[in-house]
Parts: structure tokens; sequence; C-alpha cells
């Protein structure tokens, strides 16, 4: 017992030298990012916004991990800033039941992450990083296919292939069959996410749900349909960046900013392929769409 | 949730899944032994595509299942989504113990023992399957033994490409964050292997006492 309170108070005096130290690092803004490209150029985004504004020195941690681990370094002050989805703010962080009100769950996570974490949610990006339901160009093309709801009569004749995680969650198959009336010649496959772009783009299934910004969509030959009847939960992607440093340097506040609705779905899902498709630098892609985008 | 509470409200689920999975391994080991073991005592034959063919199936045995299904995928017969492609990647996997250990047992025979055999008279088919292959049993049913345990493990990523299988629980898990799910597709598949090493260790012991 005595042992563990020493620990416990060893713990928190390892905390609190971690804090000093974080303090000590100066005016040194940490850019963090989750573990998959979409976040990493993003991330790359804002540190060369914030350096180019503001001159100030930026220290970039990307490909962290998940997202409870950029949530816990954040409040830690491991890192300053990275970039989150209202979404999975909402229901993965937040613990809300989904919700479609785009407005109402920025607001909400806005003033949730304020009052409980002292982070501040800066101005979207333009995009939203959600399912998206994919097919190829050519039957998009033969069968004018722009919306979801475009789809239900043909969906007799096609085959469905799905990643587990769409099969299970709340807000995957079930519900989006009956939200559009879809009926598939037989139940989905299930497989591997990665797997159902090349089963689709080789024709072995018709319909897949993939990730709205992935760059695969466009190299493989596929298109996203629109939601039309706003089925998928919201998930736009904006700055978090912690309070503290944002009252400390305005500028950064505003060096964000900047950025708001500059980026579309699609803009993204080229500056994606860029990075998983041609295999370009993160750092020289951002530094491009920045020469071309922000003047 | 725990396991038992799992199982028990999805019992149909799961002995569907495990019918599957024995499924796919025992068509998959049955074709990688009707291939393998001609394979192998073909080697001993033709000693200069020892080399090239063992080296094939090595490198085949090292591409990861998700690169090999990317390749299946496109192809004509054995490619495509479902149990097909799961099982040729199954017998691609399950190839390399087979062959090696059916050429290793042959070569393995004591040439005094084949020369005696010849000297009675024996065809070259007499010689294998009156000497070669039951001096030799014992190494290929190991290698058998290897290729089958693998296989319980392996056929787990079937669920990949959507030839239902185990993989299902555990892919689904995996992806829904959910350790319950990943165990009622680990354990089952854990002690599938456990048995299947056990009967096949058995078979062997078997063997090795009637070859005294």
């Amino acid at each position: 017992m005595a042992g563990a309170v020493t620990g416990g108070r060893r713990l928190a005096l390892a905390c609190g030298a971690l804090l000093a130290v974080g303090c000590a690092r100066g005016d040194r803004v940490v850019v963090g990012a989750k573990n998959f490209t979409e976040s990493d150029l993003l991330a790359e985004l804002v540190a060369q916004q914030i350096e180019r504004r503001t001159g100030l020195p930026v220290e970039r941690r990307l490909h962290l991990g998940g997202t409870f681990v950029c949530h816990r370094a954040i409040i830690a002050g491991k890192i300053d800033v990275y970039v989150e989805y209202t979404g999975t703010a909402f229901t993965a962080i937040l613990n809300h039941a989904p919700l479609a009100d785009r407005d109402g769950v920025y607001r909400a996570v806005a003033a949730e992450y304020a009052e409980r974490f002292g982070l501040t949610w800066g101005k979207p990006f333009g995009f939203d990083n959600t399912f998206a339901i994919v097919v190829r160009r050519r039957d998009a093309e033969r069968y004018g296919l722009r919306r979801i709801s475009d789809v239900a009569p043909v969906a007799p004749r096609w085959k469905a292939a799905f990643g587990y995680e769409f099969l299970e969650r709340a807000d995957g198959f079930a519900g989006l069959a009956r939200a559009y009336g879809l009926r598939f010649a037989a139940p989905p496959t299930a497989m591997a996410l990665g797997l159902t772009y090349r089963a689709l783009a080789d024709g072995k299934a018709d319909l897949i749900a993939g990730n709205s910004t992935d760059g695969l969509i466009q190299a493989l030959g596929l298109v996203a349909l629109e939601d039309d009847r706003h089925y998928f939960p919201p998930y736009e992607a904006a700055p978090v960046a912690r309070a503290d440093l944002l009252g400390r340097h305005p500028q950064i506040a505003r060096a964000l900013d900047e950025l708001a609705g500059k980026i579309s779905e699609d803009a993204m899902r080229r500056l994606n392929a860029l990075a998983d498709v041609e295999h370009q630098d993160i750092a020289a892609i951002a530094r491009e769409w920045i020469a071309r985008s922000l003047p | 949730m725990s396991l038992f509470q799992f199982y028990a409200h999805n019992s149909r689920e799961a002995l569907t899944l495990i019918g599957q999975h024995l499924y796919l391994v025992a068509v998959s080991t049955g074709i990688a032994l009707a291939v393998g073991v001609p394979g192998g005592v073909l080697l001993t034959r033709r000693p200069a595509w020892r080399g090239p063919v063992l080296g094939l199936a090595n490198v085949l045995q090292t591409i990861p299942s998700l690169a090999l299904f990317g390749f299946l995928i496109p192809l004509p017969f054995i490619g495509g989504i479902g149990a097909r492609t799961a099982i040729v990647a199954l017998v691609v996997y399950a190839l390399l113990p087979i062959v090696r250990n059916t050429y290793t047992g042959i070569a393995g025979v004591d040439p005094a023992v084949r020369e005696a055999g010849r000297g009675m008279g024996m065809t070259d088919g007499q010689l294998l399957a009156m000497v070669e292959l039951p001096l030799a049993a014992g190494v290929i049913l190991a290698g058998i033994r290897v290729a089958t345990v693998v296989s319980v493990g392996t056929a787990t990523i079937a669920g990949a490409i959507g030839a239902g299988g185990l993989g299902v629980y555990i892919f689904r898990g995996a992806d829904m964050v959910n350790n319950t799910l990943i165990l009622a597709g680990a354990l089952p598949a854990a002690l599938m292997a456990l048995a299947a090493d056990g009967l096949l260790g058995l078979a062997e012991r078997k063997l090795a006492w009637r070859a005294r």
C-alpha cells in the first residue's frame, strides 16, 4: 500500500517535471498528427503556414498514433496543434451518439473542448473525411449515377463488398441500406477495407464504402457518390490548438484562419493521391499547395 | 461481454465460421498434398530443378497475405473474392514444407538400401512405392504436420477476402477495437491448431513405431 502511494507520488513528480520541461521549451510550436497520410499532410500544411506567418519555430511530431494518442498528447501539452475531425471528436472523444447536423456537431465540439480541455477548434478546412459510397466511373456514366439514391434501381443486380468496420458500425451499412432502400443481389461480402478498392477496380464487386478523401478513388478510376439524404454524420477536418498557446500568440489563430474553407473534398483527394499514389514528399506537396492557394 | 456470453448469443454464426475455417484448411491442405508430395518426388528424379523450385516456394512463402490477395483478385479462375482466392493463397503457403520434406525424406534414404532394391530387380516405381516412400514417410508426415498447423493459423486471413472463417471475428474485432471478438476468433483457431498438431503427432509416432 505504502509502495503504491510512493509510486503515485513519484508519478506526480515525473509529470510535474515533464510539464516544467514543456514550459521551458520556450515558444516552439509542436504540431502533431495521427498515423495516416491525410493527417500528416494537414499537419505539414499547418506547420508551414505557422512558420511563414508567425516566424515561430515549429516542431513536427507526425504519425503519432490514433485519435486517443493525439488527444492525450495535446491535453498533456506534448503537442500544441493537430488536425481532428468533428465527428470523431463528437463520438470517440466526447462519447455522444452520431448526429447528422453538421453545424450543431461543430458548435457542440468547439464548446465542450474549450470548457473541458482548454482546447480551441479552428475553422474547418472545407471538406469531410467520412464514409463514401464508391463505384466505378464507367458504371456511374453508363447508369447516370451521381447520388447514392440513384443506386437503388441497379442495386439488385449488383454485388457489394465492405470492410468490417462499415458492416458493424451504427452509422454503417444497415442504416445506409434502410435510408436509401438498397437491396443487393446477395448479402455484402465482408473483407479487408484496403482490398475492397482492388475488388471494385477489377470488377469483382460493384459498390464499396471507402473514405471520401482517399487518393485511390481517383487513381483507380472510381467515383464517390453524393450522400444526398445526409445519412453519414459530418466529419469536418479542422485544426485543434491549445488555448493557452493561442492566447500567447494570437497570430497563430490568424494564420490558421487563412486555411478555412480552402480545401475541398476533391482537392484533399488529389493531395492524398500525390502522397499515396505518386509517393511524393509531403513537405513538398504542402509547400506547393500553399504557394498555389495562399499567395 | 464475456467470451462465453458471446458464444452463447452467437452460437450459430460461430459454428458456421468454424465450419468454414475447417473447410478452408482441409481443402487447401488436400490440394497442397496432392501437388506437393509428387512435386517433392519429382525433385529427387530431376536434381537440377531442386534449386529453382524450392527457391520459388521459398519466395512465395514470404509474400504477405494481403499483397498476395492484391495480386490474385484480378486473375481469372484462381482469383476474385471469396473462398477460391483464399484457398489458392493457403495452398501457396502450405506447399513449401510438404515439397521440401518429401524431397529431404527421399533424398535421405540410405543409398545402399536403394541399391539393394535395384539389385532385386525393382523398377523405379516399385522402388519409390516399396522402399523410398515408406522409409521417408516419417519426414514427409512431419512436413504435412507443419503445413497443416500453419494453415489453421493462416486461414484466418481468409476473412480479408470475403471467404469467412474465424478470421471474420479477428478482423471485425480489430476494426471495432473489441478484444472479446478478437479472442472469439483466435481462441478456437488456436485450439484447432493444437488439435491438428496432436493428431498428426500421434500419427507420426504410430508410423515411427511401425517402422521399427
